[in-house]
């Protein structure tokens, strides 16, 4: 049987490999084929994707997550070693959580609300392209109908997993600055969760592809699921990068987002103009049995560092945040406009408090 | 330090002074944290001594005095103890119901420099709040007195202690919050010693209300960012950790009962066999550095396992000494709140099992005889 799409060489000597073989073969195939790779993927992590193209990303990508414990129950339906479903069946509580709240799927949830969306919207899956879809399915079917072998060599792409992975949050983290750490959850999980599966999956693989044959069959099934993940993202650049041809059915920027006052909720940033004071039932003192500073507040206390204490100093009801950095610009030969932005900053927490009026 | 004492502990400054001026208090809330067997006004401490113990307590370190009960406002020297903090440089936090005598001295206590004010509301509807308190007309009182607090310009904290009671009041405690102008609100789960131990079952809410309400108050928080502060404290049955019951015992807080004895903390003399030392006998920088009491539980020598050796003993100090005692029997082993505590699956059963079961009565607060009373008749002031 011919590999439907090229493999590396030795899978066609056709003689059988050693284990190690094996595994630098399946390797290889990950090297060239995995969708870090893809033009998609170099956009996302170079900050280069406007946030709707993230959105659409995060929203397309739900349905694979979503998806997957369907996959894997159907591996597990196939698997006739109880021995073996024991391990495998993690990975369905890995992505479904034990509880309401928990799990991998629902930490996605988190991404995409973390991006925009209404929950509702994206349960919904209006709104996902056909193509994902198409591609999801074709995974499931995969699994279910291949044997057993070419079921689990298809999860092995979770080998190059914390690669991109570690890419990816330190990429978006830097170049999108309405992502957070709290929204990319879902990949500090799969960190060690990711390394744990495929280690299982790489070592069954060695052990029972034990023909040419068979090997050959664990590399074209790991070929497969690269080309799943690769489609996915092809489908997201044609109908959202270039030539952006959204499909009729498919989500549109604007729609299934959480109104946009809430997103913008948050007090009021502290403006050089302001005049800041501090309201009755907030007060600095010297404690003189710690030898320090404190700001004391309704049920606690603030422990304040040297700078915190100089611009409290000056923070009288009347000097207004420009007047305070000019003053200690004087007392630190500073230049005043630069300290300004700083006391900005730490101001906006006190008020964030409530223990600071402006 | 005396070169002959055992090494012990050393006792850090403490920050905190809850000043339990009287156990007198016009509502009767079956949570309530004095002690059972409440003090009566005839063993009250006077003015002096009170203002003896604020200056020695400003000199150990300490910085916010919660001036309490009860009901503190009972007090006719209410007035002149708040005073004399504020002439120490303390941060005056008043703890009142807000019923009673409290709006009419509000004024005079305002003048003389108290910082801050924790309202107590029982519920927000006005029937269910005050089959709560157990006292008719006390929630318009308390609307009245809320809405004087913020006009005179003190910062306002409203605290609720939730239970199955009222924990499908969790969104209207926000609004009410934010409508009144408090600048903080406390979401207290209700900790279960003292009264409330006594009430537990009556108590009890599940797991999935109690789930409901720290999602509402995390989403709230959100919404709220600037506008109004909210404090939660998880019900310990259904927690993972237990609380570093205030801050440690002898670590930061220390309670003085109505007649002048010192505990560290004001469940403590639920253990039976701890020695607490007096104001009228000691100084409080002594009973605070060596009286039996203080000493008992200070540190980490006393802990067994799995407290002994868990990487979280200096974080949560073993949780509450008398949450132990009264679950596990023994004021020194792990708080079984704490999911390492081997009784942690029982309690958390014996949790699930009262929330799941009708509510008995409540039985209300009193001094002296602890009969279970219809609605006490209020009097408005």
């Amino acid at each position: 049987m011919n590999a439907i799409f090229p493999t590396p060489d030795a899978a066609e000597s056709e003689r059988l490999l050693s284990p190690e073989e094996l595994e630098a073969a399946l390797r290889d195939i990950g090297a060239r084929r995995y969708h870090i790779l893809h033009p998609f993927h170099r956009l996302l992590h170079d900050g280069k994707l406007s946030k709707d193209q993230v959105r659409a990303w995060a929203l397309n990508r739900y349905y694979y997550q979503a998806m997957i414990p369907v996959k894997d129950a159907a591996v597990l339906a196939r698997m006739h070693d109880a021995e073996l479903r024991r391990v495998w069946r993690q990975r369905i509580v890995d992505h479904d959580g034990d509880a309401p709240g928990d799990g991998g799927i629902e930490r996605w949830l988190k991404l995409a609300e973390g991006v925009g969306f209404a929950r509702d919207y994206v349960l919904s899956t209006r709104g996902i392209l056909s193509a994902t879809k198409f591609a999801v399915e074709a995974y499931v079917h995969f699994v279910a109908e291949r044997t057993l072998l070419e079921a689990i060599a298809s999860s092995l792409t979770e080998m190059f997993s914390p690669t991109i992975i570690s890419e990816r949050v330190a990429g978006m983290l830097k170049n999108y600055d309405f992502i957070t750490k709290d929204t990319l959850a879902y990949f500090d999980k799969r960190l060690t969760q990711a390394p744990r599966d495929a280690d299982f999956a790489l070592d069954y693989v060695k052990r029972h592809a034990t023909t040419p044959e068979l090997q050959r069959k664990a590399m074209e099934a790991l070929t497969f699921k690269c080309n799943v993940l690769w489609v996915q993202l092809d489908a997201l650049y044609f109908a959202y990068v270039a030539p952006g041809m959204i499909p009729p059915d498919a989500w549109q920027p604007g729609v299934g987002l959480v109104a946009a006052p809430q997103q913008a909720a948050g007090p009021r940033r502290t403006a050089p103009g302001d005049t800041p004071r501090l309201p009755r039932g907030v007060r600095m003192r010297y404690d003189e049995t710690r030898g320090k500073h404190v700001l004391l507040a309704p049920e606690r206390t603030f422990d304040l560092d040297d700078n915190a204490v100089a611009v409290l100093k000056l923070v009288d009801g009347s000097r207004t945040v420009s007047g305070i950095a000019d003053e200690l610009g004087k007392v630190y030969a500073a230049d005043p406009r630069a300290i300004e932005a700083d006391i900005c900053v730490m101001l906006d927490g006190l008020a964030e408090k409530r223990v600071l009026e402006r | 330090m005396n070169a002959q004492t055992p090494p012990r502990p050393e006792a850090p400054a403490p920050v905190g002074l809850l000043a339990e001026l009287t156990h007198r208090c016009p509502l009767r809330c079956p949570y309530c944290s004095n002690p059972l067997e409440l003090d009566r006004r005839s063993g009250e401490l006077d003015t002096a001594t009170w203002q003896r113990v604020l200056t020695e307590a400003a000199g150990l370190g300490v910085l916010h005095v919660h001036l309490s009960g009860g009901e503190p406002t009972a007090r006719n020297d209410i007035v002149e103890i708040t005073k004399t903090c504020a002439d120490l440089g303390l941060y005056s936090n008043l703890i009142t119901s807000g019923v009673g005598g409290a709006l009419d001295k509000l004024q005079a206590l305002y003048d003389v420099g108290l910082d801050h004010v924790q309202l107590s509301v029982q519920g927000v509807d006005a029937q269910n709040a005050e089959k709560i308190g157990g006292l008719r007309n006390a929630q318009p009182q308390k609307m009245v007195f809320a809405a004087k607090v913020v006009e005179l310009g003190l910062p306002l904290t409203l605290n609720s202690v939730i239970h199955r009671g009222n924990i499908h009041e969790v969104e209207g405690f926000i609004d009410l919050a934010v409508k009144l102008g408090a600048k903080r609100l406390e979401v207290a789960h209700t900790q279960y010693y003292g009264w409330a131990f006594v009430n537990r079952a009556a108590l009890m809410p599940n797991k999935a209300q109690v789930d409901e309400s720290i999602r509402l108050v995390e989403a709230a928080r959100e919404r709220l960012k600037g506008q109004l502060v909210i404090d939660l404290v998880v019900p310990d049955y259904y927690a993972k950790y237990p609380k570093a019951c205030a801050g440690g015992w002898g670590r930061k807080l220390m309670n003085v009962t109505p007649q002048g004895k010192v505990l560290p903390c004001h469940a403590a003399e639920t253990i039976s066999g701890l020695e607490f030392w007096h104001v009228t006998d000691h100084s409080l920088g002594e009973i605070w550095r060596d009286s039996p009491a203080f000493t008992a539980y200070r540190g980490t020598d006393w802990m067994q396992e799995p407290c002994r050796s868990c990487d979280r003993r200096e974080k949560d100090w073993g949780g509450c000494r008398c949450q132990a005692l009264a679950l596990a029997g023994d004021a020194a082993a792990t708080d079984p709140a704490c999911s390492l505590s081997p009784l942690h699956a029982k309690v958390r059963a014996l949790a699930v099992e009262e929330a799941a079961e009708t509510p008995p009565d409540y039985v209300y607060r009193t001094i002296g005889s602890n009969i279970r009373s219809p609605l006490k008749e209020g009097a408005p002031s």
